[in-house]
């Protein structure tokens, strides 16, 4: 899951991307509000983590703007404004969660998994597909009784296809669900990951069409 | 204890006492003065009715029968002095007088009068203790209800003083049953004269207190607020201390910690200096100070840190500049300036401190060569805990404030203003009319 964390005291940012990345999300992190908004306008966030304080715009008014615009990312708001009324506003203008400094960082995976599930029209914590099981949060993947050990890449480049079960992603879109900014993306890597998912995973699992991009089938 | 019913009590009794002594005194004298004007009468009276003649020669009459015997005794003499008559046994002095006249004897004075009836001599005679008798009843009567009213007045008084104070029980009662933080101003309306101007003295201090408390209370929920930012920091840095899976993550992690801690530390340690420098805490006395001095050493103090980030600090100019204010707390702004500017500015960058004389006023100039604060900025980051967007150093946003609080108490204003060439950040401290004579 590509998530857009915007936080602008740096050792926040710094330890929030850190632990968000030893949880298996890609992060990208932006410390003020314009860059916030540019990053969300030609991005591909499943998420945006959004701090309220933020210099040059506003956390609340980068909200309100996204939803003006149309924006439906799901956002979890984290502030330091723990009045009632503050949280009242936050998810008034928009936001999905509200999460009070200071947090858990395993709250906060938790809180994120359930937005994503939410808005990818889940209850289920655990992604059934077929004899797949999926559980993003100990991201563990049992196939057919057999758990599966997979890199962190394979990991996210799966819980992609997952997402959307029947829809094809292009190696690009694959890219950006699996690289952060800054990360060195090798060209064919999402081949290789691909291959790597088909071997542990049947070599049907994971179906190409050809010259558009990748998917996993509806129905399993 | 000191009572003002007992008090009251006391002196108004006393009062009345002594009045009362008073006026049985006026009243015994008066009585005496007309005891004595009635007495003579009755004398006079009492020899006019002696017959012209025809007293035989003096015989001790048989004991009067009428108990006048006790206070005038009578004599009459013929014309060869020969005592014709004498009322009592014992014989009273006699007066060669005609007329009113006053003997005294060893047993006491007499009140004599005599006149000469045909040929004889009548002299009648009063003991004067008799009339001071009858004087001293006439004062005791007089005086004898006001005594038996005493105790009666007494225990009015005793009410009426209590009923008098009972405000102050009821506003004791009223503040006693207040909790600690109503402020609210105790009612004025139905107290007595007397004691409304120590309500209202109490109610200025509350609202003084109320004031002060809401001071303290909006600084403590701002810097609650604000401590929650390191906070969340350390405790993220934990938590990925925690999860580290390699040794060397886990280093990184650890220092990243400490830098989080050594943040919250700088926050608590600004927090207790702006909390100094609130109104409600005593401020110093101002002395007179030598803001090249203070300057001197806030250079001198940071003069290694300069160095170990390769930064030229230093202090321009020798103008000796004296103003009223509190040294310790000139020291800390211009301290925090200077740690800014330090903290801001770029390695091989300068940093000036200046003491000047600028338009007859005493200023404070620090100047470096970081990158500055643009304009629509410049007011905002003087406000509590905000920390700017470029800011790389993870400051606890309190600097300016303090700065802008100890500017405020020596009534100096602060201007920020690009440095040298546009560029960097020049912060001039203004002490308006504080200038002392050099």
């Amino acid at each position: 899951m590509r998530v857009l964390l915007v936080e602008d005291d740096s050792m926040i940012g710094e330890s929030m991307r850190q632990g968000l990345r030893q949880d298996g999300f890609t992060v990208d992190w932006v410390q003020d509000g314009r860059a916030a908004e540019l990053a969300i306008e030609n991005g591909v966030y499943d998420l945006m983590v959004l701090d309220l304080g933020l210099p040059r715009k506003e956390g609340l008014d980068v909200l309100k703007q996204l939803r003006r615009n149309g924006n439906q990312t799901p956002v979890l708001v984290v502030t330091a404004r723990d009045a009632v009324a503050d949280r009242i506003t936050g998810l008034d203008a928009g936001a999905d969660d509200y999460l009070v400094k200071p947090f858990d960082l395993d709250e906060l995976a938790a809180r994120m998994r359930a937005l994503w599930r939410r808005r990818s029209g889940r209850t289920d914590p655990v992604i059934r597909h077929g004899r797949l099981i999926f559980n993003p949060a100990t991201r563990e993947v049992v196939y057919g009784d057999k758990p599966v050990a997979l890199s962190a890449r394979e990991f996210a480049l799966l819980e992609a296809l997952l997402d959307r079960p029947g829809a094809v992603l292009s190696r690009e879109q694959l890219e950006e669900k699996v690289y952060g900014w800054g990360e060195e993306v090798e060209s064919n890597t999402v081949e290789v990951y691909i291959h790597a998912l088909r071997k542990k995973l049947g070599q049907d699992f994971i179906k190409n069409v050809r010259g558009v991009g990748y998917r996993v089938s509806k129905e399993p | 204890m000191k009572s003002i019913r007992r008090q009251l009590l006391l002196w108004l009794l006393v009062g009345l006492t002594v009045a009362t002594a008073a006026g049985a005194f006026a009243v015994y004298v008066r009585a005496r003065a007309e005891a004595r004007e009635l007495s003579d009468y009755q004398l006079q009276v009492m020899a006019a009715a002696f017959p012209n003649n025809g007293f035989g020669p003096a015989t001790a009459p048989a004991h009067d029968e009428s108990n006048i015997g006790d206070v005038v005794v009578v004599q009459i003499w013929d014309q060869n002095g020969g005592r014709l008559y004498l009322s009592s046994p014992e014989s009273p002095p006699q007066s060669a007088e005609i007329g009113f006249s006053t003997v005294t004897t060893p047993q006491g004075s007499w009140r004599i009068y005599s006149t000469v009836i045909g040929n004889n001599v009548v002299q009648v005679s009063q003991p004067m203790s008799m009339r001071e008798k009858l004087a001293a009843d006439l004062a005791l009567r007089t005086i004898l209800p006001l005594l038996l009213l005493l105790p009666v007045l007494a225990a009015m008084i005793w009410v009426t003083v209590g009923r008098g104070l009972r405000p102050l029980d009821e506003v004791a009662f009223a503040v006693g049953k207040r909790s600690a933080d109503a402020l609210e101003p105790l009612p004025e309306s139905s107290l007595p004269q007397e004691v409304q101007p120590l309500i209202a003295a109490l109610n200025d201090l509350l609202a003084r207190l109320g004031r002060s408390l809401s001071l303290q209370r909006s600084f403590i929920a701002d810097a609650a607020h604000e401590l929650r930012t390191p906070l969340t920091a350390v405790s993220l840095q934990l938590q990925v201390a925690e999860r580290a899976s390699t040794e060397a993550e886990r280093a990184a992690a650890f220092s990243k910690l400490k830098g989080g801690i050594e943040r919250a530390t700088r926050l608590v340690e600004q927090l207790l200096t702006l909390a100094r420098s609130e109104p409600a805490a005593v401020e110093q006395p101002f002395t007179m100070v030598s803001l090249t001095e203070v300057a001197r050493q806030v250079v001198a103090e940071r003069a290694s840190i300069a160095e170990a980030r390769r930064l030229d600090l230093g202090l321009s100019g020798n103008t000796p500049l004296q103003i009223l204010g509190d040294a310790e707390a000139l020291r800390v702004m211009l301290g925090n300036l200077v740690d800014n500017a330090i903290n801001y500015t770029p390695p091989g960058g300068t940093v000036d401190v200046e003491p000047a004389v600028d338009r007859g006023q005493a200023c404070l100039i620090v100047t470096d060569t970081g990158p500055g604060i643009p304009a629509e900025e410049r007011e905002r980051v003087f406000d509590r805990f905000y920390r700017r967007a470029a800011a790389g150093e993870s400051g606890s946003g309190l600097g300016l404030a303090i700065v802008r609080k100890i500017a405020q108490q020596h009534g100096a204003r602060i201007e920020l203003g690009a440095g040298g060439g546009g560029r960097g950040l020049k912060v001039t401290v203004r002490f308006s009319g504080q200038l002392a004579a050099q």
